[in-house]
């Protein structure tokens, strides 16, 4: 893997962490392939001998219909999950690009922790994961073709999962 | 207690009891240690013995099991030797359980079968019967909703039910092979009290043209703020109650809900004609089963096209301030695959952890806990007016005689019928509570 790619990865990345964490979630939309696959399933807890994530539950799976949906509404004069705005950061790392199956496309895969402040509530709420990306390289830009993201937690200690991970 | 009562009767209900600690301590007792718990649904559990599933009912941990007659048991989630939790896996199956801490193993009866070492450390005079694991009191199940109770002295499930059992068969009896759940439940946390989760949720349409605008901002809802009005709110016993909301002209926007055509001859041969009916006009089923178990049926969809689906949701409190929601997706067995995946992708888009509608919900939940903690909202003599407003219908809207089902049915859903039976019900199981206490001089 040379390293001006993986720098290019990374910042592309970062980039659209800082887009989410200044609710630029149009922008954000922008950086999502028409044909993108979006999906965090459930995870449960099992046995050592079972797989933790649900075939069929998830917690989103969407298109990029449904997420212009989601994010046209955060735009309207009463989303109150996000009236008044919340506070938040997505922290990425432990970034690994490896070849993808397709010309032009990498696997990506990237640890998140997201932190979310709201109102004048003392805690922040957290929640940590990965996500598997696959991203491509179309007229020049990276766009983001697939993303799971495998959180860490049976039962999922944010109130919502109003924010985009 | 006594001004509890006489506030509630002229519609008002004190604001203390929203998150007082002492009143929620009596609500495990008067409450949720006496009233019917839904578990899950059959469907979740595989046919094969040995496969399991854990649950919660409050802080009693649950172990479903099925055994090797395929029957369904419900144990104690916990080892008879030193309490240590048994099974810490959500669902999975099994031939018996061990204890991790030392070693005793019980069948899928529940039977002790094995002591490391036993013989040599207990001798014979130990009765290994006596150590089986304990039964939950009392298990029964409705059309595949499996239920428990604490007590052992409990009114049967389906008595407890009554005539709700009229509207959940509309739901669970349509289709010729039942509902099934879809992936495992949603389980998250909240910052909310689980008296005001399942009054939002069980009675309150009203909230629907404010809470949940956005959606008529995304021309997903019709911007009649009347919209959710239309219809009947039904009051049933014990507590139970549900919204069956049509349209102004008493008839949705959907025929069947949205449910596939080639559906509705069975569902003309499964149901009677008032329940066909009904289900036939209705745009929103939305109610719940007292004390903490809400359902919805609606018609949502991100995607521009609009499906229908079956949501369940249990408001497992956590204390006075916190509750761990569990949130189930059910469809009709016979549903086509391709309808049954679009309308999950419709759930997740509306409600569960991440639907847009449920979002909204939980910003409020939390505000309520916020505003009803105070020392004027908590004061017990209700030196500060402090009580909250159940008024909207009372005296003022008359139940419709011409309504088909059964229960007492107002021609509105913009109503506060339903709520003041919650809360009058919860009134009489925490006076009742009282009274034992009484009469056992404690």
């Amino acid at each position: 893997m040379n390293g001006d790619l993986y720098l290019d990865i990374c910042n592309f990345l970062y980039h659209e962490a800082n887009l989410l964490d200044s609710r630029k979630y149009k922008e954000w939309l922008e950086l999502l392939s028409d044909d993108v696959v979006y999906k965090m399933p459930v995870r449960n807890t099992v046995e050592k001998k079972d797989n933790p994530f649900d075939r069929q539950g998830f917690h989103m799976h969407e298109t990029k219909k449904s997420l212009e949906t989601r994010v046209n509404r955060l735009y309207t004069n009463s989303a109150w999950v996000e009236d008044p705005p919340p506070r938040q950061r997505h922290y990425i790392s432990n970034i690994a690009v490896e070849p993808g199956e397709r010309d032009n496309e990498y696997k990506v895969r990237s640890y998140f922790l997201f932190r979310r402040s709201r109102g004048s509530e003392q805690n922040a709420e957290e929640l940590s994961g990965v996500r598997h990306d696959v991203l491509v390289k179309e007229n020049g830009g990276w766009r983001i073709r697939e993303r799971t993201i495998y959180t860490d937690h049976a039962v999922i200690p944010t109130m919502n999962l109003a924010m985009f991970l | 207690m006594n001004l509890l009562k006489e506030k509630l009767e002229k519609g008002m209900l004190p604001q203390f009891v929203v998150t007082d600690p002492d009143i929620y301590e009596l609500e495990l007792h008067a409450i949720f240690a006496r009233t019917w718990q839904f578990l899950a649904h059959e469907s979740e559990i595989p046919q094969e013995p040995g496969s399991y599933l854990t649950r919660w009912i409050v802080n009693d941990p649950v172990l479903l099991v099925r055994n090797q007659k395929g029957e369904i048991k419900a144990f104690l989630n916990s080892c008879t030797h030193r309490g240590t939790i048994l099974c810490s896996a959500d669902h999975g199956q099994r031939r018996a359980f061990t204890c991790p801490y030392h070693g005793w193993t019980f069948n899928l009866d529940g039977e002790l079968i094995g002591i490391v070492a036993g013989d040599k450390i207990y001798g014979e005079q130990m009765v290994r019967s006596e150590w089986n694991l304990r039964p939950i009191p009392r298990v029964e199940s409705y059309r595949g909703m499996i239920f428990a109770n604490l007590d052992p002295n409990a009114m049967s499930l389906e008595e407890y039910l009554g005539d709700m059992k009229w509207y959940l068969d509309i739901f669970f009896t349509r289709s010729d092979n039942g509902m099934e759940v879809i992936g495992a439940p949603h389980r998250w946390v909240a910052k909310a009290n689980w008296k005001m989760t399942a009054e939002n949720f069980n009675a309150d349409p009203y909230h629907v043209q404010y809470t949940h605008r956005s959606t008529v901002e995304l021309g997903i809802s019709p911007s009649d703020p009347l919209y959710a009005s239309y219809g009947h709110q039904v009051v049933l016993q014990n507590g139970h109650g549900i919204n069956v909301i049509t349209g102004k002209e008493g008839r949705g926007r959907f025929t069947y809900q949205t449910l596939p055509e080639s559906m509705w001859p069975m569902f003309k041969r499964n149901l009677s004609p008032v329940q066909d009916d009904i289900l036939s006009r209705a745009t929103v089923f939305v109610g719940g089963i007292f004390p903490n178990l809400s359902f919805v049926s609606p018609v949502h969809g991100t995607e521009g096209h609009l499906h229908n689906y079956l949501n369940f949701r249990m408001w497992r409190p956590l204390g006075p301030e916190k509750i761990e929601v569990w949130s189930w997706f059910f469809i009709d067995k016979d549903c086509p695959e391709e309808y049954k995946r679009e309308s999950y992708k419709g759930y997740l888009g509306s409600f569960g952890t991440s639907g847009t509608l449920e979002q909204d919900d939980t910003e409020i939940w939390a505000q309520m806990v916020e505003g009803n903690r105070g020392f004027m909202t908590r004061d017990k003599d209700l030196n500060y007016n402090n009580v909250i407003n159940y008024l909207m219908g009372y005296d003022l809207l008359k139940p419709d005689p011409s309504f088909p089902g059964p229960g007492t049915a107002y021609p509105s859903t913009y109503n506060d019928s339903l709520a003041r039976s919650l809360h009058e019900q919860w009134l009489k199981l925490m006076l009742a509570e009282l009274d034992r206490r009484e009469a056992e001089g404690e």
